[in-house]
């Protein structure tokens, strides 16, 4: 090779210094600089390209940012941390729901200073850990954007703000000054020890001052019988649990009567079934319409409301009373006859109660119950009932007296007559004539905002306080976040207008230090939110014991009921739904949404008719599929319009088997209106805006109670329909036995393994049960190691209350979509209760219903899941079937092929979630109601739970077994190092049932509660839809009734 | 000497009117180089305008939900994916005569196989905007193609049938498209050859990619033809079949059946034809093109349309045996409640779907209706309403009362906004379909020249003399002519 050099310039030829140097600088030219010499953009060495390039990035990037219009959300963190407080970690604190006179011991989940969940007491005596819709519901009312956010002056029917609270106490005490007449405080029933004793101390200051408590449900009927017959205005406990023959005249025990967790879960306790030696009780119902309890009963006779009296009277005499029957319709007596001999075949186990609020009939139940010996072991007076201590008749003396012009000052506390009493108008006159009206409510509610001056009282959840909802078991309350608004308790008020001077907190913290036995006692009471077996209180009159049954009354209550008034050719009785009550909750947008157990109806009430009703008025006969899937199919309802004395109503009306016929039932606790309607939105709530018809002007007075059962009114036909928004149209469940199973007893004693049989037989061409979800497939299988989470439903426990849907709801963030996306079928409820029918639609007295909570089935072998394209839907190791919100793209094949249709879409932005802002103001096709876009204000969304995704428009969601629960139960277990059990998790629903219907836990743990609960009832289990091998994780307990027919034979 | 003879003596031209190789060219030519019409323009502009209400439509649902349609809990598809299967059905018979009927040999399909073409491209752009706009969260839409990504890499479900639909549809529309465009070459380069005006010369010039008809080109064309076709022919039997499997993997009573891809293919040629049929009798009309689009197609057509009918309408009566034979309660529940009762809620659209695909396509037993054009056309919209209700009954009657009668829905009538999706797909159809035989042949020129009975005339005027001559009189004066 030869060495010749090439070189391309004379510096590499001679390889000088500079040329060196020059090598070794890795940047030869200078880099291009802008600011460097000190000479600004444009005399630096490149400003044009420089400035064209930083013009062009900074154009891109200011409309980059000024396009994207983003809504500001501020995250403030604590400045000072408090002590003892972990953002992320929820804190649990006992207090107590008030609702009127309702007392419910509960403990409230708080996260990060909000309180986001109730769950029931466990260790109230009374509770026992069971919640209703409405409890679980009233968490929402805390964030209700409707509530009075300071203390207002009524000037010319406008409210004006006081600035102060001193401020108030001076308007009221100065419009007080140099009163003549009397003083009077108007509260619902008062089961609070403590506020009991601030009203007595005010009302001594006061001469001739008095404390008149009235319930909107009034149970004066009970409370006067009770006095005649055992000498004391009270109502004593009942005891469910030991009565093996329950008789209901009209009495919703399990959704609204008296006290529906306590009844519910005890009248549960005697339906459970041991496979090994079934037994259960045996339910009548007697009832002028289709009630959640009547729907749980096995034996149900319909009648006229009129005949409600009778059929008391007839069962009285039945039962060996000294009355002589009444005349009643053939089938009516009959079942009036066996009812009674079952009742005394059962003699000491048995339990009549019925739900009317008329003296007469209570009197005469009073004495059944004695004749069956009842007293004593299904109703013990040990412990009494004081959740309704209401006399009607003080407060028609009130009314009267305030119309008369005695009452010089009226202080009203969380009642509502001008609504829902029958009275309602003469009140309201009356209230005129009053020189100083101060309401306490927590909203300018139709009595609130007739009155002069109001102070708003805070929610339950914000304030001290003790219930007792039955003697000697106290309910404690505590505050769980500071008052939202400038609120005063109104026992603070009283004792500042009757010159105490101590706040009410103060006193209650001493009055229960004291009674307690010291301040560890008294915290030690309110961490456990409840004290049990208190003997000594004061304010509360010793019990009464043994209470003697004396008979004097029963002559004249006999007679009086025979002189009763008789039905016209159409009567009507109200009722509450489990879900609205008496409407005190009637802004809550849960509940309106919470499908009624019977109808399935929401946001609305409607008149319930018998099939016949539709069939003689409308030539629309169900019976026949053809024209019941035309009528059912679509929402238009027909309107009457029925009259009763002054009060008229427009009103659709709802088929509904089992009703007898000629008689119209309607909720009350709807149709909530300000005095002028424009204002009812922002008075009384956006939500409660046109929910509905009020049927309270249809009670009436009956000179000693007021009534819900009117005997005659008159019915006219309209032309107009009404859209009813019902979440389940079809109510048959077409003889599909692997959705619903049920059994008489007698059968199941007779063959219990009948369901097993028939499912061995399904299976047997697989290798029967244990190898179906292996032989049922051309796929291998897949073992199923660690935690495989299962649920089992009792069928029988389950009474259709709801308490799970709006447990679900507050726990998972489910969205409120409002009647008219409910109309559209677009509800989002994830877990529903599936009511079907069977019997003969003519004949109400055929008919039985059955309750199905239906929801997610985790299915192992989801249909779902494969379908989904993007895989948003799959498998968890643990057996759930879980959704990836942010993978989801909507498609919506997985609802499609989801069997069970538990699946929900979000069709829009019901919760403001949404990648496109202000996509909820439209109007046309899909436009959200009011209530919706409360349930997006700022004020409401601090309800949400933080630890469930919020879904966006256009994502899949469905039940997801709680999994933040379960995940949350599994890393406490980890951090204690032991292994997970059954206590270390409850998914929402599971918590909030009243009756233990369901059972959750790891089915590959074989000491598990649910593995337990599988094993011992073999026989009554089954899945639904279970020969589609989809392999539900859920599975089901047949439900068993207990007919009659069965104690006919005994007979 | 008949031996020489290939003339057909039964069969009539398939070109009618003496036409010379010249004629053809400018005949189909003319209406690309010649101003619109006044028709065109009034259905280009509607054209145009459905489409307005169509983007409009969807507009609103990609920014308010689904929620603009009146879909609901237990009905998750009703008008969306009946459309984007009556769609994909009608964008079947393209394929079908430009693939299927090229490797049988068929010569008459050349008359029709561009705008059949054409027909099925448009109808799969069509189909496609349906699984598109339907998905709740459309901006994400790209999580269903298989791309390497970070998430995990996170892939889409093979197991799904909407992604099988995925690539079943675009494979599809991009071989109807290779195939379709290399048809349009030659064709191209004759415009581009006639083109007297720039920017035409220039369009068709690239658009032509460079064509010179030389016997290279030729050749090459000949077998890409060939190849396109034979991988045309297993797709038009296996879009369809995928399109039902959407149906026919899933646990719905109705949907979950084996007889769907048979029955799905042999009614989507059946609505594809008919399709064609309705366009063909109008386009030979306004392009004035009955000699190349003869009534002899039409009859062709019809008796496809008569055959694919009976085959549908066989399959709806094994179904209905099955549902009744197999005592299976769901299914016997859907067919027999759903469909077969007439006063049940969707009676109605079960018997329109067997009034229009099975009894009145019977009629074309007959020859003279058969070859009768305004009767074939009413028959041919006849035929596309009862496919649509085919797939409306088939989807929304089943899912709409399934296992759990809680879940029975209310009645589900359409929103303005889905009946504006539906009528948007016939503007995007119309549109390109006016472009379409405004800018480019609608019968493939080059072609239909093989087959013209011209060459076959020629031949015999110019052989029929010699063929009277002697063999040794031939040989004799071959010889001697050298």
């Amino acid at each position: 090779m030869s060495e010749k050099k090439y070189w391309k310039s004379f510096g590499e030829l001679n390889l000088s210094e500079s040329y060196k140097k020059d090598q070794e600088n890795e940047f030869r030219e200078d880099l291009p600089s802008v600011l460097d010499d000190g000479k600004g953009m444009m005399d630096s060495k490149h400003p044009r390209r420089d400035f064209l390039k930083y013009l062009g990035f900074s154009t891109a990037a200011a409309t980059l940012a000024a396009s994207c219009e983003m809504p500001v959300r501020h995250v403030v963190p604590y400045l000072v941390k408090p002590d003892n407080m972990v953002p992320g970690v929820a804190d649990y604190y006992a207090t107590t729901f008030i609702s009127g006179g309702d007392a419910v011991s509960i403990v409230a989940k708080v996260r990060d200073g909000r309180p986001i969940k109730l769950e029931g007491n466990e260790l109230s005596g009374v509770t026992k850990g069971g919640t209703s819709a409405r409890v679980q519901a009233s968490i929402l009312d805390l964030y209700d954007t409707a509530r009075l956010r300071y203390p207002v002056q009524m000037v010319n029917n406008v409210p004006q703000e006081v600035t102060s609270f001193e401020a108030f106490d001076k308007l009221v005490s100065d419009s007080m000054a140099g009163q003549k007449g009397t003083f009077v405080l108007l509260t619902p029933t008062i089961t609070s020890v403590t506020t009991k004793l601030v009203i007595a101390d005010c009302l001594s200051k006061y001469p001739g001052s008095r404390h008149v408590q009235y319930d909107a449900d009034s149970f004066s009927g009970m409370l006067l019988a009770n006095e005649a017959s055992f000498g004391k205005r009270s109502i004593p406990s009942y005891h469910f649990e030991n009565a093996k023959v329950i008789v209901s005249l009209g009495a919703d025990f399990l959704g609204t009567w008296l006290s529906p967790i306590e009844f519910a879960r005890q009248y549960a306790t005697g339906r459970k079934i041991d496979e090994k030696a079934p037994a259960m009780n045996r339910h009548y119902q007697f009832e002028s319409l289709l009630s959640m309890t009547g729907a749980n009963a096995d034996v149900r006779y319909t009648h006229k409301p009129s005949e409600s009296a009778a059929v008391a009277l007839a069962l009285l005499a039945a039962v060996g009373g000294a009355v002589s029957a009444p005349s009643l319709p053939e089938n009516l007596k009959a079942g009036v006859s066996v009812a009674a001999r079952d009742l005394l075949a059962n003699k000491g186990k048995s339990l009549v109660v019925s739900g009317s609020n008329s003296k007469e009939v209570q009197t005469i139940v009073n004495a059944i119950n004695e004749a069956v010996g009842a007293n004593g072991t299904t109703i013990t007076w040990e412990a009494e009932n004081l959740t309704r201590q209401g006399i009607d008749s003080e407060f028609a003396k009130l009314v009267s007296d305030m119309n008369q012009g005695a009452i010089s000052t009226l202080l009203i506390y969380d009642v509502n007559p001008v609504y829902d009493n029958p009275n309602s108008k003469n009140f309201k006159a009356g209230l005129a004539k009053v020189k100083t009206t101060v309401s306490f409510s927590g909203r300018l509610d139709e009595t609130t905002e007739l009155c002069k001056y109001i102070l708003p009282s805070p929610h339950f959840l914000e304030r001290w306080g003790d219930a007792q909802p039955r003697t000697g078991s106290v309910s404690m309350m505590q505050p769980v976040i500071a008052p939202l608004f400038r609120t005063r308790p109104f026992e603070d008020s009283l004792m500042i207008w009757s010159g105490n001077k101590t706040s009410y907190d103060n006193f209650f913290k001493q009055y229960w230090t004291a009674k307690l036995g010291g301040y560890n006692g008294y915290e030690k009471a309110l961490q456990d939110g409840v004290v049990d077996q208190m003997t000594t209180l004061a304010g509360v009159v010793a019990p009464l014991t043994g209470a003697k049954y004396n008979a004097g009354s029963l002559a004249a209550a006999a007679s009086a009921i025979s002189s009763m008034k008789k039905g016209g050719t159409y009567e009507m009785i109200l009722y509450q739904q489990v879900s609205m009550g008496t409407g005190a909750q009637s802004n809550n947008p849960w509940l309106l949404e919470l499908p009624d157990p019977i109808t399935r109806g929401t946001w609305d009430n409607y008149a319930m008719v018998s099939p016949n009703f539709i069939k003689e008025q409308y030539g629309i006969n169900l019976s026949d599929h053809n024209q019941s899937d035309k009528f059912e199919s679509h929402p238009e309802r027909q309107v009457v319009r029925l009259k009763s004395g002054n009060s008229e109503l427009l009103i659709p009306v709802v088929a509904v088997p089992g009703m007898p016929d000629a008689v119209f039932a309607i909720a009350v606790g709807y149709g909530r209106e300000s005095a002028d309607p424009k204002n009812t939105g922002a008075y009384i709530g956006l939500a409660a805006v046109g929910a509905g018809k009020n049927v309270y002007p249809f009670a009436w007075d009956n000179g000693t109670t007021v009534e819900w059962i009117v005997p005659e009114v008159s019915f006219e036909k309209t032309t107009e329909v009404y859209k009813v928004a019902q979440v389940q149209i079809h109510g048959s469940y077409e003889g599909r036995t692997s959705v619903i199973k049920e059994l008489a007893l007698s059968e199941f004693v007779k063959e219990p393994e009948e369901i097993l049989d028939d499912r061995k037989k399904e299976m047997s061409k697989f290798g029967g049960i244990e190898n179906f979800e292996k032989e049922g497939t051309l796929y291998p299988y897949a073992d199923k190691p660690g935690i495989h989470w299962g649920m089992q439903i009792d069928l029988n426990s389950c009474v259709g209350c709801g308490a799970c849907v709006v447990a679900c709801h507050a726990e998972n963030n489910v969205s409120i979509v409002g009647k008219n996306e409910v109309l559209r079928y677009h509800d989002m409820h994830w877990l529903r209760i599936d009511r079907y029918f069977t019997g003969n639609l003519a004949d109400p007295n055929s008919i039985e219903t059955v309750f199905q909570p239906m929801l997610c089935q985790h299915c192992d072998n989801a249909p779902c899941e494969n379908v989904c394209p993007v895989s948003a839907t799959n498998h968890s190791t643990e057996g759930l079937n879980q959704m990836a919100y942010n993978r989801c793209i909507g498609t919506r094949y997985c609802a499609n092929n989801c069997p069970f249709k538990v699946r929900r879409f979000n069709w829009e932005d019901y919760t403001g979630a949404d990648s496109f802002p202000n996509n909820q103001d439209q109007n046309g096709v899909g436009k959200l109601n009011e209530s919706v876009l409360m349930m997006n204000d700022d004020l409401t969304r601090m309800v949400l739970n933080p630890d469930v995704v919020v879904r966006s428009r256009g994502v899949m969601e469905k039940c997801s077994f709680c999994v933040q629960r379960l995940q949350d139960g599994k890393l406490k277990a980890k951090k204690e190092n032991r292994v997970f059990t059954d206590g270390d998790v409850k998914t929402a629903c599971q918590q909030a049932c009243p009756t233990e219907a369901i059972v959750f836990g790891n089915i590959n743990n074989t000491k598990s509660a649910i593995v337990k609960a599988r094993q011992e009832n073999e026989h009554r289990l089954y899945h639904v839809l279970e020969e589609l091998h989809v392999l539900p994780n859920i599975s089901y307990l047949a439900k068993v009734r207990n007919p009659e027919s069965e104690a006919k034979e005994k007979a | 000497m008949s031996s020489l003879k290939y003339e057909s003596q039964v069969r009539p031209p398939l070109v009618s009117g003496d036409k010379s190789y010249h004629d053809i060219t400018v005949d189909i030519i003319r209406p690309i180089e010649n101003r619109p019409s006044r028709l065109w323009w009034i259905g280009f502009l509607t054209a145009v305008l459905l489409l307005c209400f169509g983007i409009f439509s969807v507009t609103r649902e990609v920014i308010y939900g689904v929620g603009q349609w009146n879909l609901n809990k237990t009905v998750g598809w009703a008008w969306d994916i009946t459309n984007f299967v009556w769609w994909i059905g009608i964008g079947h018979a393209g394929t079908l005569i430009s693939a299927i009927l090229l490797l049988f040999r068929q010569q008459w399909r050349t008359g029709v196989n561009r705008a059949a073409e054409a027909m099925t491209i448009f109808a799969v752009l069509c189909a496609g905007q349906f699984p598109i706009w339907h998905m709740g969260r459309v901006w994400v839409a790209f999580f269903t193609l298989p791309y390497p990504n970070t998430r995990g890499s996170l892939w889409p479900n093979f197991n799904s049938p909407l992604l099988w639909d995925v690539f079943a549809i675009s494979t599809y529309f991009t071989v109807s498209l290779l195939f379709w465009y290399c048809g349009l070459l030659p064709d191209l380069a004759t415009i581009r050859d006639r083109a007297k005006l720039k920017w035409r010369k220039f369009f068709y010039g690239a658009a032509s990619f460079g064509w010179s008809g030389s016997t290279k080109h030729w050749q090459r064309h000949e077998a890409l033809s060939l190849v396109l076709a034979g991988l045309s022919t297993p797709l038009v039997l296996s879009v369809h079949t995928i399109v039902s499997f959407d149906f026919a993997t899933s646990v719905v009573p109705g949907w979950h059946t084996t007889i769907f891809p048979p029955y799905f293919v042999a009614g989507a040629v059946f609505s594809g034809f008919a399709m064609v049929q309705s366009l063909l009798i109008i386009t030979r009309k306004v392009l004035k093109l009955e000699e190349y689009i003869t009534i002899e197609h039409i009859d062709v057509m019809n008796k496809i349309i008569v055959l694919t009918g009976s085959i549908v309408g066989i399959a709806y009566l094994t179904e209905l045996f099955i549902a009744w034979y197999g005592q299976n309660p769901y299914e016997s529940f859907a067919f027999l409640q759903n469909r077969v009762n007439l006063l049940s809620p969707y009676g109605w659209a079960y018997y329109i779907m067997m009034g229009c695909n099975v009894l009145s396509p019977q009629i074309f037993w007959f020859r003279k209706l058969r070859r009768n054009l305004v009767v074939t056309f009413f028959m041919s919209v006849i035929v596309n309403i009862g496919m649509w209700f085919e797939r409306f009954v088939i989807i929304v009657t089943s899912v709409y009362r399934e296992y759990i009668p809680s879940g029975w829905s209310t009645y589900y009538t359409p929103t303005i906004w889905e009946i504006g999706f539906y009528m948007g797909t016939f503007g995007l159809f119309f549109t390109f379909y006016f472009l379409f035989s405004k800018f480019f042949p609608v019968v493939a020129v080059a072609e239909i020249k093989h087959i013209l009975k011209k060459a076959g005339e020629n031949y015999k005027a110019e052989m029929g003399p010699e063929e009277k001559e002697s063999i040794e009189a031939f040989a004799h004066e071959y010889e001697h002519a050298h």
